[in-house]
Order: C-alpha cells, then sequence, then structure tokens
C-alpha cells in the first residue's frame, strides 16, 4: 500500500506509537546489520510495515511488537541485500558449539574490570558475536525486552533465548579476557 | 538445585534479568548466600551487564529518519483528537492576514480574536499535552532521550525542535532531569523536558510565548486525572503535566521558575 493514505485510526496509532520508539528501533536495527545507513532503510521499512499492521490490529506492548517488526525487517533486508552475510538459518551447530560458561575467572581481576571500562573494545566485542546471539543479547541488555517478548520476536522459546543470553555473555566475557 | 553446568549459568543469567518466578529467585538468593564461586560469577555477570548497557546506549535515530517515518502518518488537518487548536484557528487566520497590511487594525483584530479563542485553545493544548503524557507512560517510554545530563539533552533536542530548549537541573530540589523528549503542539515540535520526582513524572513543554493557549493564570488544573501547570516568562511559555500530586508539582513549578530566570544576555 505504498502510496496510499493510512486510515484514520491506523494514522493516529501510528503517532502515538512509533515516533516514541524510534531511537530504540536505529539502534536495533544498526545492531543487527552493523551498517548505520541501512539500519535507516530497514527502520523506514519498519515503520511502513507497523503502519500497514495498524490498520487492523492495536498493540498492547509497543516497545516489544515494534522491534519484533524491526528485527524482522532487518532480517529480510538482509536476505535480500546481503545474502552472503546472513547467517541465522545455518549457525545452530556452530551456535551450541559456543560454550555459555564465563571461564575461569581471570588471573587478574584488575585487567578484567579495564577491559569493561573499554567501551570502544566491548563494542567491537558484541559487534563480534554470531548474529543470532548479538541480537539476543541487544534486545535483552540494549532495549530491556523480556525473554517472552524476544522469543516472540525471534520466533523461538523462550529456552532458546535463555541459552542464546547466556552464551552471548560468555562469549563477551572470554573475548574481552582473552583479546589484547 | 542442580548440578549441571548448563542448567547452573542458564539460571544465574535468568537471575540477573529478574526471569526467575518467585519461588525460584528466593532459592538462588538462599544458594548465591551459600555459595562463594556462585557469588563471584554472579557479580562478574552484573559487571558485564553494566558495561554492556554503558558501552551501548540507544543512539539517537538521525532526524532526518524521524522525519521520513512522522511523514507516512501526517496528521489530518481535521483530526479532532489530539490536534484540536489548529481546527479552530484556520476561520481566523484569514482576517489576521487580510489586515496585515495595516498593522494597528490587524493587531487589533488579532487581539480581539484571541481573546474570545482563549479558552478553547488552552483546553486544546493542555488536552494535546496530557494524551501526550499518558501515552509516553503508558509506552514506557516516558522520554525518547534518556539522561540526567542536559548537555546530552540540550543538543538532542535541539536537533529536532524549533524552540530553544531552557535546560536546569533541579537534582537539588528532589526533581532529577531524566530524560527529553518532542511533543507536538498545533503539528510544531515542542521540546518536552522529563524530571522525575519518586515514582512520579512531570513533563515540561516550552512553547513559543505567542502559542495558543499557552497563558495560564498560575492555577493547577486537572485534565483527564492528571495536573497541568502554565506559566511563561520573557521568552517562553511553559506547560508542565504530571501524575504528581498538585502540591508537589506546585513545589516544581516554582523550583523550575526560579533556575529558570531568564539571565540579562537571554533577554536581549
Amino acid at each position: 500500500m505504498t502510496g496510499s493514505a493510512p486510515g484514520p485510526v491506523a494514522g493516529e496509532r501510528f503517532r502515538a506509537l512509533v515516533p516514541p520508539l524510534i531511537d530504540d528501533a536505529y539502534t536495533l536495527a544498526k545492531w543487527i546489520c552493523r551498517d548505520p545507513a541501512d539500519a535507516e532503510d530497514i527502520v523506514q521499512e519498519a515503520a511502513l510495515r507497523a503502519l500497514r499492521a495498524l490498520e487492523t490490529t492495536s498493540v498492547e506492548r509497543p516497545k516489544a511488537w515494534f522491534l519484533a517488526i524491526v528485527r524482522n525487517a532487518a532480517i529480510t533486508w538482509m536476505a535480500r541485500n546481503r545474502p552472503k552475510d546472513v547467517s541465522y538459518a545455518g549457525d545452530a551447530a556452530d551456535l551450541d558449539a559456543l560454550d555459555p560458561r564465563l571461564g575461569e575467572a581471570a588471573p587478574d581481576p584488575e585487567a578484567a574490570l579495564i577491559a569493561l571500562e573499554d567501551g570502544e573494545r566491548l563494542r567491537q566485542a558484541i559487534a563480534a558475536l554470531p548474529a543470532a546471539l548479538r541480537e539476543t543479547l541487544v534486545m535483552r541488555d540494549v532495549h530491556g525486552l523480556s525473554y517472552r517478548d524476544i522469543a516472540e520476536a525471534i520466533g523461538a522459546p523462550v529456552g532458546t533465548v535463555m541459552s542464546r543470553l547466556a552464551r552471548a555473555r560468555g562469549a563477551l566475557a572470554k573475548m574481552l579476557k582473552t583479546e589484547p | 538445585m542442580t548440578d549441571d553446568p548448563d542448567d547452573r549459568i542458564l539460571r544465574l543469567n535468568a537471575a540477573l534479568d529478574s526471569e526467575l518466578d518467585a519461588m525460584s529467585a528466593l532459592e538462588f538468593e538462599r544458594e548465591l548466600a551459600s555459595d562463594p564461586a556462585l557469588a563471584a560469577d554472579y557479580r562478574r555477570l552484573e559487571a558485564l551487564r553494566r558495561a554492556i548497557r554503558r558501552s551501548a546506549p540507544l543512539e539517537a535515530a538521525p532526524p532526518a529518519l524521524a522525519d521520513r517515518v512522522a511523514a507516512l502518518a501526517p496528521p489530518s488537518p481535521r483530526s479532532t483528537r489530539v490536534f484540536p487548536a489548529p481546527r479552530r484557528r484556520l476561520p481566523a487566520a484569514r482576517p489576521f492576514a487580510l489586515a496585515a497590511s495595516m498593522a494597528a487594525i490587524g493587531l487589533a483584530v488579532g487581539a480581539g480574536v484571541m481573546s474570545l479563542r482563549t479558552q478553547n485553545a488552552a483546553q486544546g493544548v493542555a488536552q494535546a499535552l496530557v494524551s501526550d503524557f499518558a501515552q509516553a507512560e503508558i509506552a514506557g517510554q516516558p522520554y525518547a532521550i534518556a539522561s540526567s545530563d542536559r548537555h546530552t539533552v540540550k543538543p538532542w533536542l535541539a536537533s529536532r525542535t524549533t524552540v530553544s530548549a531552557a535546560i536546569v537541573d533541579l537534582a537539588n530540589q528532589g526533581f532529577p532531569l531524566a530524560g527529553g523528549r518532542v511533543a507536538v503542539v498545533d503539528r510544531i515540535p515542542a521540546p518536552t523536558l522529563v524530571y522525575r520526582h519518586g515514582e512520579h513524572m512531570v513533563a515540561v513543554t516550552e512553547l513559543p510565548p505567542d502559542a495558543q493557549g499557552v497563558r495560564g493564570g498560575g492555577a493547577i488544573e486537572t485534565v483527564d486525572g492528571y495536573h497541568v501547570a502554565r506559566w511563561s516568562d520573557a521568552n517562553l511559555a511553559y506547560v508542565a503535566v504530571s501524575d504528581m500530586d498538585e502540591k508537589t508539582l506546585a513545589e516544581f513549578v516554582a523550583a523550575f521558575r526560579e533556575a529558570r530566570k531568564p539571565t540579562a544576555e537571554e533577554r536581549r
């Protein structure tokens, strides 16, 4: 329905709901696709999808709802424009290989703390996580979504969310400890 | 509860995320108290999450993107619910424009029309801002940029609005700055500062002093169960909407006005 004006109800719902979440949407899209310009395209596409959906849907938990749309818009966008980069479907086995445990405590707790203080290094470590772990971690720790909301957004059981989150955090803890 | 290392770590994460049910949470607390290794792992996870939140904050969407998204569903000029004021203004705009070449007469006509409409327009602005406040609260997004640092909030607002936001910190008076967002009044984006007071919030929207219906007598009104205060100074008009009680809102307004006394430079 690109080009046609939204109905008055959808328009009103959209104005109440989407603009306040624009920063969340942009942040999540950027973490998923790791490119600011692509993130803008994804958010615009997600907003259009949201507007379409609001013709027939009213929404109880706007943030979880809209971020799920953003996530799915990002996945389709990546599949269309960067097919080589999409690893969502194929990496289940790789994920299982990732150990959720935090590893042994750092021999030098001081160094571990300093690593955490280094924001750039932590951002790089998050960006280096496998896509499925990264999106789960970001939805939880950046956007504060509940396990249930994340499970609905990614279309997986809560158990999967829990294990991906644990693996993501375990991997981060190790990366920060071992990398220079 | 279990010796499986995977289960243990999943539970550790769920506890950190407050996702354990009440019974499991209690049990976890007990284990935490009696198992130093578990407690140490928990502290490391906590530190990691704190660092993630600090290093990966919400990023402000580029203003051009926000504009493009807003343009997908522009408010209808006949919309009656959220923007009642422009509807009333339209018929009045013509006589004002006709008289514009004769400034004195134009002014007289304009002033007369304005005083007739003030009551309705005032209700419109208050209503629109109360809806805005309620929606922001319900959406769980009382502010679009969360920060207690006015040097962060100011540029964010400045990039999105036309009124220059006057940002004061009232933490010492018991109302710390929580963040900012943009409210739309009469289809004009207006900077809105959100302050916290315990569990309560107050949102102060800043408008041009000549905006419709912003002049208030200082009395606190109640609109849809929220309290609304209006005042203005030499530069700006202000509308505060809050879920605080009347007395606390009055204290907030007094503190805000005191802190915002325009400096000689600003009076220009």
